[in-house]
């Protein structure tokens, strides 16, 4: 094969390969099905703190939304090892604006789905990049009842993006779902929420022994729980319960120590990438403007031009490298959790959805050794 | 012959598959490397073939009557202006400048992680070669026989390739890096030729104390 031919080859394979981009046309194919951006938003603090309306929340780790078709990944800028690690890294800024926001009594990330929980948060994300971000989020309380079901979308501007910034570029977002769920929480009545607070904690009993505490609840066509009658105040089966949710809690916090490590870690490098994701877009926008004006750019073919396109290329690759890093390191250098009941001490290991699943189990069996009952299977 | 290539490449780009997806050649690139500068292209020289390469070109196509102009096939401006030949070769040579790579091979993927700038990487899941596609450009890597080749798709006609290849021994690496531009009629290739070295016998040993926690000195093993 002679060099003309290969050369040929390759320029009408770059031809082919360039047509078109297939992240814009993604983009604007999915625009339509994009909410508007929710803009500037406030996050609105209470002053003051009703101990007796507190509802403890739990945000489930994201879905993170990577289609099953890996062909379709780079055409949609989806990079699977980063998009997971997002989906573990959104829940904890969110929850920083819940906690921020002062009307919920202990927010925690948890590793995998316990629909036991005062109210548990889910998300998916949609779309996350440099400008735009779009996750769905679903909030449903211990009885069933769903609080929201919606999609959100944030876009940054320029000035989201200063040199040393102290917030995320998508605050907004956030402030926006922590507003949404306090302003749901408040049409609530003390008598609804001492409601909730019942049923979370008897469907937990329940999920550790159901012939014990089934007859509790009942659960109507809908699928929403009903409180048929309370436990005595002082049931020792019920004190067991608690000092064994106390337990896994203990865990849950562990694992949101680790959350708020990789939060740290990671939020330099990834507030770069999207800073450069950001530019990356606009770069595109503008790429066929600065190339015909050629004022600073350099004639076509020239050393300064293509200097400039292969770095920008670059930066882009170190920077996208560079985070899938941190996230292959966090996903794989996850601690071994090292935790204490009654003096035994368990050392859990494996990824933290799978030391969640083992502390879990390991609960189970002390409930079941303590109680007597019969072991539930899971 | 033209219309073969024609019909060829129609074939590649609509299925965006000119390379093998297939590890099964079982060559191991693993380990550590550094630049044998000594062995490695000069680039001048390579500068020198190049200008030579396209002055037979000009002269060709002049005796053929095909260049109605006639005139020199290195100009200021334009198509094989001596800007963009230039340009090409300082093009190969800021992209050929890691000193040091460190490649990690598996069963379906390899990582060549070069000293300064990106890695290349590529995967061989199901046999199929995937394009990789950004804002920016779009990448295709693949075994072409024994040999992997990267290839970048870059705007403004600008493309790269990194052929690499294994010599008989299996300690000596070549990477023939290819810049492609639409302003010059041939491309620019620079071998780097790069030797196996084990990084633990030279420069830092760190070991982990009881007394003294974790400690480094120079020492060769």
């Amino acid at each position: 094969m002679n060099r003309p031919y290969w050369l040929a080859l390759l320029l009408l394979l770059a031809g082919c390969s360039s047509v078109g981009t297939p992240t814009d046309v993604a983009a604007k194919e999915q625009a339509g099905e994009w909410p508007p951006s929710v803009g500037e938003v406030e996050l609105r603090v209470a002053q003051q703190v009703d101990e007796a309306a507190l509802l403890d929340l739990g945000l489930i780790v994201f879905d993170p939304g990577i289609p099953e078709d890996e062909s379709s990944h780079s055409e949609r800028g989806i990079f699977p090892r980063i998009r997971e690690v997002e989906a573990r890294y959104l829940p904890v800024v969110l929850r920083e604006a819940l906690v921020a926001s002062n009307i919920w009594g202990v927010v925690r990330v948890l590793p995998d789905d316990d629909k036991t929980l005062e109210l548990r948060v889910t998300g998916e994300i949609i779309h996350s990049d440099g400008i735009d971000l779009v996750i769905r989020i679903k909030a449903q309380d211990a009885t069933g009842r769903v609080w929201l079901d919606r999609t959100y979308h944030d876009t940054t501007t320029q000035a989201d993006y200063p040199a040393l910034s102290v917030t995320d570029p998508y605050q907004d977002i956030y402030h926006r779902i922590a507003n949404d769920l306090g302003q749901l929480k408040s049409q609530l009545t003390g008598r609804e929420i001492a409601n909730i607070r019942d049923i979370a904690l008897l469907r937990y009993a329940a999920s550790l022994s159901p012939e014990a505490f089934g007859e509790f609840l009942t659960i109507q066509a809908q699928g929403e729980y009903v409180l048929r009658r309370l436990p005595a105040q002082d049931d020792p089966m019920m004190v067991r319960v608690k000092r064994i949710r106390n337990q896994e809690y203990l865990f849950i916090d562990t694992v949101n120590e680790q959350y708020g490590s990789l939060y740290e870690d990671m939020e330099p490098t990834y507030y770069l990438w999207r800073q450069y994701g950001r530019e990356q877009v606009i770069f595109k926008q503008d790429y066929q403007q600065r190339a015909a004006s050629r004022s600073s750019y350099g004639s076509r073919g020239s050393f300064i031009a293509m200097q400039q396109i292969y770095n920008a290329f670059r930066k882009s690759k170190e920077l996208d490298q560079g985070l899938a890093e941190t996230a292959a390191e966090f996903n794989s250098e996850v601690a071994p959790t090292v935790l204490e009941v009654d003096g035994t001490v368990f050392r859990l290991s494996g990824g933290l959805d799978a030391q969640y699943a083992q502390w879990r189990e390991i609960l189970r069996s002390i409930f079941t050794l303590e109680t007597g009952l019969p072991a539930v299977a899971h | 012959m033209a219309i073969f290539a024609l019909v060829t490449v129609t074939v590649a780009c609509s299925q965006n598959r000119p390379l093998v997806a297939d590890n099964s050649t079982h060559v191991n690139y693993a380990g550590f490397w550094e630049l044998n500068l000594a062995q490695s292209d000069n680039i001048r020289a390579r500068l020198d073939t190049l200008v030579r390469q396209l002055r037979e070109q000009a002269a060709r196509r002049s005796k053929a009557g095909s260049d109605r102009s006639g005139g020199m096939a290195i100009g200021n401006s334009g198509s094989n202006s001596g800007a963009s030949i230039i340009g090409l070769a300082r093009m190969a040579e800021m992209i050929t400048g890691s000193q040091l790579l460190e490649i990690v091979q598996g069963k379906n993927d390899i990582l060549i992680k070069r000293e300064d700038t990106f890695s290349l990487d590529c995967e061989f899941y199901a046999g199929v070669v995937e394009p990789r596609k950004s804002l920016l450009g779009s990448e295709v890597c693949g075994w072409d026989s024994h040999q992997l080749l990267f290839r970048i798709f870059l705007p403004d006609g600008l493309t790269i390739q990194h052929r690499l290849s294994l010599g008989e021994s299996g300690d000596r690496l070549n990477i023939a890096t290819t810049v492609y531009s639409d302003q010059v009629s041939y491309p620019f290739t620079l071998n780097r030729v790069y030797n196996r070295y084990q990084p633990e016998r030279e420069g830092f040993v760190c070991e982990l104390t009881l007394t003294r926690g974790k400690v480094c000195t120079t020492e060769s093993r």
